[in-house]
Formats: C-alpha cells, structure tokens, sequence
C-alpha cells in the first residue's frame, strides 16, 4: 500500500484551509460565543437546582466537560455529508469517482487536513487553557494515551455515520433536512451538548448501547480520568472498536450497494 | 493499432420521475409517482483504436455524455457491454481511472485554493507517477504551452480559457492511454480555442493518446479528428471518417451580408446577380450558402462589393444541428 497519496491529500487540505485567514478567525469567535452561552446557562440551571452536586457532577465538572466536549467536536467535526451532498447535486462528484482510489478513503484524506489545523487552532488552545484554569482537573498521565487512541476511533466511527447518511443522500438527492436529523442526534446523543449524566434512566442506559457515545462521551470520559481501573478503560475503547468495525462494514456495503443504482446528475 | 475501447450494443435508460403541474400536482406527486424510462442511448457499437482522436457529436440531451459516463466507469449499462483496455469499466473503476483522463466542460478537478503546480503535485502522488515521468511530462507541456505563468496562480484566480487549459493539462499527466474530453472549448474565444486544440493534437502525436471528444463545435472537429460518430436522441447515425462528411459540408461556409437600401430588393437583386447560391433572408441579414470548392468567400464577397454597399458581414461555419438535420435528409452515407 502507498502512504505517500494519503500524506499527500492531508497536506493539500492543510494548505487549502490556511489560504483561509478570515475563516478560522471567525470560527474561533464564534467557538468563545458558544462557550459564554453554555456557561451562563448551566450557571442558571445549576443556580435553579439549589445543590452544588447535580446528577453526580459538580458546576465545574460540567463546564470542563462540555468546554472540552465543544472542542473536540470543532476539531473532529468533518462536514462529510456537506461536501458529498454539494458534488452530488452539482455533479463534480464524478471527477472524485474517477480517481484511482476508493472513494471512501479518498474523501476522508481529502479532508482530513482540516482535522490538523482544526486541532491546533481550537483543541490544542482550549486544552491548555483548561488544564491551566482548573489546575488538576485533567492529569497528565497513561489516560492522555488512551485518550488519543479513544479519539482516533472516535473520529473513524463518526465518519462512518457521516459517509452513511451521505450515501442516504444519494437517493434523495436533498441534504438540508437529512444533515440536520443527523446533526441533532449525533450532538445530543454523543454527549457533546448535554453530559449522559444528566439523561433520565432509561434514556441513559439506551445511549449506553448506542454507537453514537462512542464517538465524543468515551475520550472524554477517559480524559477527565472517569474510570477506575484499567479494565473499564478497556471495557470503553473495546466498545468503540466494535461500534467502528460495525460500522466501517456497514458503511462501505451501503455505499457499494448504492453507487449501483445513481445516476449522476448533469447527464 | 489494436482496439482500445471495444462497445457493443450498448444500452442505457433511466427512469425519470414525471411531475405534475402545480401545486396541486406536486401535492400528488408525494403520494403516488409516475416514472417513465428514458433510452438515452440506444444500442450503440464501435469500436476505437489506440491513438485515434474521435469526435463524438450530437445536440444537447442525445446522449454523449451518457456514453461517456459508462466509459469511463461511472454510470453501469443497462444492456451491451463496454471493455477499455481489456476490462469492464464499472466493475475495476479504480483500475480503469489509473488509464483513463477526463475534463468535463466547466467543472475542474484541481484544487480551487491552491496554485496550479500544487494541484500537479498531488495528482503526481494520486496516481502514482515516478520523478522522471512527472518532469518529463512537464518539460513536454513547456515546449506546447506557456505554462510557468500558470504553474503559480491558484485555480480560482484563472480564467475561463487558463482552466480548461490546466484542466486538459491535469488530465493528461499520468499519461494515460484514453483522455475523454466533454466540451472543453466550450464558452472559449477564438484564440484560445485554437490553442487547446493545436495542445490537443499535439499531446495525442506525442503520447498516442487516444482522444474521445465530445462537442458542439465544428471547427473542434475539423481541426482534430480523422473520424466522427454522430449520435441522436441515443441512436447512432453516422461513424465514418471525417473526410465523407466533409465532402458534403466541409466545404460550405455561409455568408451574411447587410447592405444598404431595402433588405427584400437588395437580396432579389444579389439573387440574381449569384446565380446559382442559396440566397435567403435570415433575421435582417442575407444569407448566401457558398460551395467553397466552386467559389472563395472573398470573391463572392468582392463581387458583391462592386455593385453593393456593405455595412456589415458575417461569416458563419456549418453547425452540428444542421449536419444531422441533412444525415436525416439522407445526404450521407
């Protein structure tokens, strides 16, 4: 197997998202904005709940959580079903098809320099700042090794979702409303707006059998150092394998399935 | 000379949806739908040797690009078979795009953002092309073209006509034995499209490369291919050289002419002083149809001068429709 078209593709895409200055400026504020919302609206609840523990998870707690949790969903966020759903309908995505690569990987390398420079213009500074603020909620340890490796699968996992609804798009040939469903479930599901803490039983223990808390509540978990033992890091990151396996088959059957019965547009 | 693309009795439809009018109908048309199929192309067959240059033509809709598609892998037939290079296109995609180019009228696969030499670079590494060809290939392009002005700007700075020059660049970097190329004169001026064409032809003596071009324009024709398939409405109507189909249209260019005084006397008067031309009045000009093998433009033109004052004049190639329209009439073959 050649690395090098892969390395190549993750190259262009970080040269690309560079060329766009104003851009990543306004991602960022937009991210501070989001963050200034949240607090102000868990300090409310919190303020409302009248205890300081609210479902086992102090003020701070939550904060630290979901300010991480918004920058790891900045940075792995890749927009998949955007981009395939835009070349469906304005045809370009024949040039992709006639690539000699899979279109699956090729995509997926095509975009993933976003994820490097996603990574270094928000993950990396949120992070810091966090580990600096709080001072000891994140330790510095084996849990940052396993929490890249959590990440990793994480990202493959949400891609697989992304590039299954995308196919979807394909026979619908609209994206908006289908992006949209997704988003909305994936965000709430996937603890990355509301900790799973906070879920009603049995809400929370469906989430629990779903792929979806795979992709940000587990490498957050293991970061904040939620689990004891190692065994249950493993039990996580197990759970994640299996979800990313099943979901990797899934995903690449339904696309070979589907590119069958498209007709391109523009033809 | 072996055969490069190998197509029999190829087939394809689509089912379309029919919509129905109006609000009312669109109501309707979430409950119960109409689908219709649709032959875009009708059992075609040819067969194309390495290093030909053929020009495939037709009107908008008659199913080039269709045909185009299932060559190149992405659309499945639903009847015939198609082998390029020995294998079935659409089921070694990946295989058949390491051998095949493409530039399709006015998308572009380079990279919008960057400079035209990043794009080479990445495509380099896409297809796997080692130092030695990849410069190789370079050095050809400076000798045809201009190019280092263009290596450096990004894509979405070019122009019309720079693009589709890059795009047919990209297209044949990996040297690939068959390039198909979908309108890439398109919406050019007349300089540009001389210089696409002259790098066209030039690139196919070189490489061998086998060229399938599919156009509107005649000239492109004329200027590049020693054959022509002509499809319409999916059905094939003529595939011979391109020399027969000039013998009967090659030759005739028409004339438009305004002079002064009233257009309808004026043009009896021109009538009769040509005879032998088709004179008509099109549109507030005269149109003469003139045998180039009987008479030059100029010197119609400069008899006219003589007895005329011309204020204005045209000159006009033959088009594809009126070329079908005449294969209809039974004038060839």
């Amino acid at each position: 197997m050649n690395l090098k078209k892969y390395a190549t593709l993750t190259k262009a895409g970080i040269i690309e998202s560079l060329q766009f200055r104003l851009g990543t400026f306004v991602m960022i504020v937009g991210n501070l904005l989001y963050l200034i919302v949240v607090y102000y609206l868990w300090k409310a609840i919190y303020a409302s709940a009248g205890t300081d523990v609210v479902n086992g998870m102090t003020f701070t707690d939550t904060l630290i959580y979901l300010v991480l949790a918004t920058a790891l969903f900045n940075f792995m966020e890749m927009y998949t079903v955007w981009y395939i759903g835009r070349d469906i309908q304005s045809g370009k995505i024949v040039l992709d098809l006639l690539k000699p690569m899979d279109y699956r990987s090729y995509i997926f390398w095509s975009y993933s320099g976003e994820f490097v420079t996603n990574f270094v213009y928000t993950f990396l500074p949120t992070f810091i700042i966090v580990a600096v603020v709080t001072k000891g909620a994140i330790s510095f340890g084996s849990n940052l090794v396993f929490f890249v490796i959590s990440v990793v699968i994480g990202i493959s996992i949400n891609y697989s979702i992304d590039f299954i609804v995308a196919t979807i798009c394909l026979y619908t040939e609209s994206i908006w409303g289908i992006n949209i469903m997704k988003q909305v479930i994936v965000l709430l599901l996937s603890g990355a707006t509301v900790p799973l803490a906070f879920f009603p039983e049995p809400f929370k223990t469906i989430t629990f059998y779903l792929p979806f808390q795979s992709i940000y509540n587990a490498p957050l978990s293991i970061l904040l150092n939620a689990h004891q033992d190692l065994l249950s890091v493993a039990r996580v990151i197990g759970t994640q394998l299996i979800w990313c396996i099943v979901l990797t088959v899934i995903s690449k059957l339904f696309w070979k399935a589907s590119l069958r019965q498209i007709t391109v547009n523009g033809g | 000379m072996s055969a490069i693309i190998e197509i029999k009795d190829l087939t394809k439809e689509f089912k379309v949806l029919e919509r129905r009018e109006g609000l009312k109908g669109s109501l309707q048309d979430l409950f119960s739908r109409n689908y219709k199929t649709v032959r875009a192309v009708d059992n075609v067959s040819m067969t194309i040797e390495q290093g030909e240059i053929v020009g495939y033509l037709g009107p908008n809709g008659a199913g080039k690009s269709t045909t185009i598609k299932m060559m190149t892998g992405v659309l499945e037939p639903t009847s015939g078979t198609i082998l390029t290079n020995g294998i079935v296109p659409y089921k070694n995609r990946s295989k058949n795009a390491q051998e095949i180019g493409v530039v399709f009228g006015q998308r572009t696969q380079l990279w919008w953002a960057l400079p035209l030499v990043e794009s080479f670079k990445i495509l380099k590494d896409i297809y796997q092309i080692n130092d030695k060809d990849y410069n190789d290939m370079l050095d050809l392009y400076r000798s045809l073209v201009d190019i280092d002005p263009l290596l450096h700007k990004t894509v979405r700075q070019m122009s019309l006509g720079q693009r589709t020059l890059s795009d047919i660049l990209a297209a044949f970097l990996h040297n690939p034995k068959i390039v198909f190329l979908d309108e890439p004169t398109i919406g050019l001026d007349v300089a540009m499209k001389a210089n696409i064409r002259k790098l066209i032809h030039a690139l196919n003596k070189e490489k061998n490369t086998t060229v399938i071009l599919t156009t509107h324009d005649m000239g492109d024709v004329d200027a590049l291919c020693q054959r022509t398939v002509i499809i319409d409405k999916g059905k094939m109507l003529y595939d011979n050289d391109i020399e027969q189909l000039k013998k009967f249209f090659g030759s005739y260019r028409i004339l438009k002419v305004r002079p002064t005084g009233e257009l309808e006397t004026q043009a009896e008067s021109i009538k009769n002083e040509l005879e032998g031309f088709s004179v008509r009045i099109m549109d507030d000009w005269i149109s003469i149809l003139v045998d180039e093998e009987k008479a030059g433009v100029m010197d119609v033109l400069g008899r006219l001068q003589r007895s005329y004052k011309i204020k204005d004049m045209q000159l006009e190639e033959i088009s594809t429709e009126e070329v079908i329209k005449k294969i209809y009439e039974g004038g060839v073959n």
